[in-house]
């Protein structure tokens, strides 16, 4: 025998016959003997009676068409998606348009970044430009500053080359005058002037200012890009020998064989001086022969690009 | 084999699913026929479970929106009848909890006036046309038991409202609700009982 707990849950299925048989007679048995239940049954039923009998609500006239009128709205959204994007002729002519767009489209918005960029960066980021300039200035000072030094020394070399022609033994003398003037040269420029002087260091001071002529030649060095034309370039060789005039004659015939111009000798105490002018191309040539010579103590060769003549000082000593 | 032998008997039985055919062609119009024949238990399903008519007509129209923008996803696996009122349950306990957080965010009551004015619409959308005296009774006796259903949770009501309210079988509203036999007969039984409790403290001895 059920409860009246038990049953409370059946009796609402009971009244629309969905109990299953065995439950079905168990509530028949209960509301036989638990009149509680029979009230309960009763005022089920009448709770069904009037749920059903709740009347139905008509649909407002306009509902119908507000509600078509909405779903032709939709028809037309999806119409147009289907139109551009759902048949694949259609699509994929569109997609291939609109990925070419969004390439071109990027080059010319690249593109044009860079030239704003060209545009501003010189403007905002000045350093590096600066930079540029200043390591070009000292680079162009040196180049002009050592082309003044060699145009100066050419005419010295000139005023030289003329006074040991009238005065030879005057000649170190006048040397020691130009090495004065080229002195207080190096005073006012600083820069390459100080090179240049040495460079017409005449045969008594040489020796002692070796170092000062390694100077010279890395000064040369550095300034050898501007002097692509080498126009006015002068070399001097320091040449060690056991036989000065043997040494001095074999040298001047070497100056002659090589087509040297201007050839000219000087022999002052314990040494010969040898001036000519020499063609560039010859003077490796030269060299070498020279070595056979005597010892090349010191010496500085232009460089090999310069077709011109080369005045050439050879100072032989024992 | 099993859900295409489903397919086939929902199909057979189905005389919406021509017109759903249609609607899915694109053939707009045929949506018209379809609404025809179901605005009318829509409406009332969404007016049971909202109990307010205004909002049972705004729910309804959504309902059958949604509807035709998903018609490609209806698949025949049951009556287009079946998917469309469980579009319009869904649609009703959504709108239900959207007018729950407005009313718990602006913590207001529809006031008497308010709610006059919808007894007066819904008296004229009620069929009864019997003498004033009886139509005024039956009314009153009617917003009772609305009061009643509109007061059970969402879960009871939507089954009361299917079965004690829509006629619809015990099959129908398993596949409505998707929810297993015993579930909606639980649920029922619970429902019923919860609303002979209500009606007879608001009404007294039934």
């Amino acid at each position: 025998m059920k409860t009246c707990k038990d049953i409370k849950n059946s009796l609402p299925l009971y009244l629309d016959d969905s109990l299953s048989d065995t439950d079905k007679k168990a509530v028949e048995e209960h509301i036989k003997t638990c009149p509680q239940c029979t009230k309960t049954l009763s005022e089920l039923s009448k709770t069904e009676t009037m749920v059903n009998s709740l009347s139905d609500v008509n649909p407002p006239p306009w509902l119908k068409y507000r509600i078509m009128a909405r779903v032709r709205e939709e028809a037309e959204k999806k119409r147009f998606v289907q139109k551009w994007f759902y048949p694949l002729q259609v699509k994929i002519p569109v997609q291939i348009f609109a990925t070419i767009c969004i390439a071109v489209l990027v080059v010319y918005i690249y593109r044009s970044g860079e030239e704003r960029m060209k545009e501003v960066v010189p403007s905002s980021v000045p350093a590096p430009v600066m930079e540029v300039q200043k390591s070009k200035l000292p680079e162009e000072k040196l180049r002009s500053s050592a082309d003044k030094a060699i145009q100066k020394e050419e005419q010295l070399i000139e005023k030289k080359e003329m006074r040991r022609e009238s005065i030879p033994a005057a000649a170190v003398d006048a040397a020691k005058d130009v090495k004065q003037q080229f002195d207080s040269d190096k005073k006012t420029d600083r820069y390459e002037s100080a090179p240049a002087a040495e460079s017409v260091t005449l045969p008594a001071p040489a020796l002692e200012k070796k170092k000062e002529v390694d100077t010279l030649g890395a000064a040369m060095k550095a300034g050898s890009a501007s002097r692509t034309q080498g126009s006015m370039i002068k070399s001097k060789v320091l040449l060690r020998v056991a036989d000065l005039n043997t040494a001095a004659d074999e040298v001047e015939k070497l100056l002659i064989k090589y087509e040297a111009q201007n050839i000219s000798r000087h022999t002052t105490q314990g040494k010969t001086i040898l001036s000519a002018q020499l063609k560039n191309q010859k003077i490796k040539d030269f060299m070498v022969r020279l070595k056979t010579i005597g010892q090349i103590e010191e010496g500085n060769i232009p460089p090999d690009n310069t077709e011109e003549n080369i005045p050439l000082t050879i100072e032989i000593l024992k | 084999m099993f859900l295409m032998s489903n397919i086939i008997k929902a199909a057979t039985g189905d005389e919406d699913l021509k017109y759903v055919i249609l609607c899915q062609k694109g053939e707009t119009d045929a949506f018209e026929v379809l609404v025809e024949r179901h605005q009318k238990k829509m409406l009332n399903i969404a007016f049971r479970m909202m109990g307010d008519y205004d909002e049972a007509c705004d729910v309804t129209q959504e309902a059958f929106v949604s509807a035709y923008k998903s018609i490609r996803k209806f698949k025949a696996e049951a009556k287009f009848s079946t998917w469309l009122y469980r579009i319009v349950v869904n649609s009703s306990k959504n709108r239900l909890k959207q007018l729950n957080v407005l009313a718990k965010r602006e913590g207001i009551s529809i006031d008497d006036t308010e709610e006059k004015r919808k007894e007066a619409i819904l008296s004229q959308s009620f069929i009864n046309n019997s003498n004033p005296g009886t139509q005024m009774e039956t009314r009153e006796r009617e917003a009772h038991v609305q009061k009643c259903i509109t007061s059970l949770d969402e879960e009871y009501r939507e089954v009361l409202v299917l079965r004690d309210i829509q006629g619809f079988s015990y099959e129908e509203i398993r596949d409505i609700l998707k929810i297993p036999d015993g579930t909606v007969k639980s649920r029922l039984s619970r429902a019923r009982n919860t609303l002979k409790d209500c009606l007879t403290k608001v009404i007294g001895d039934l």
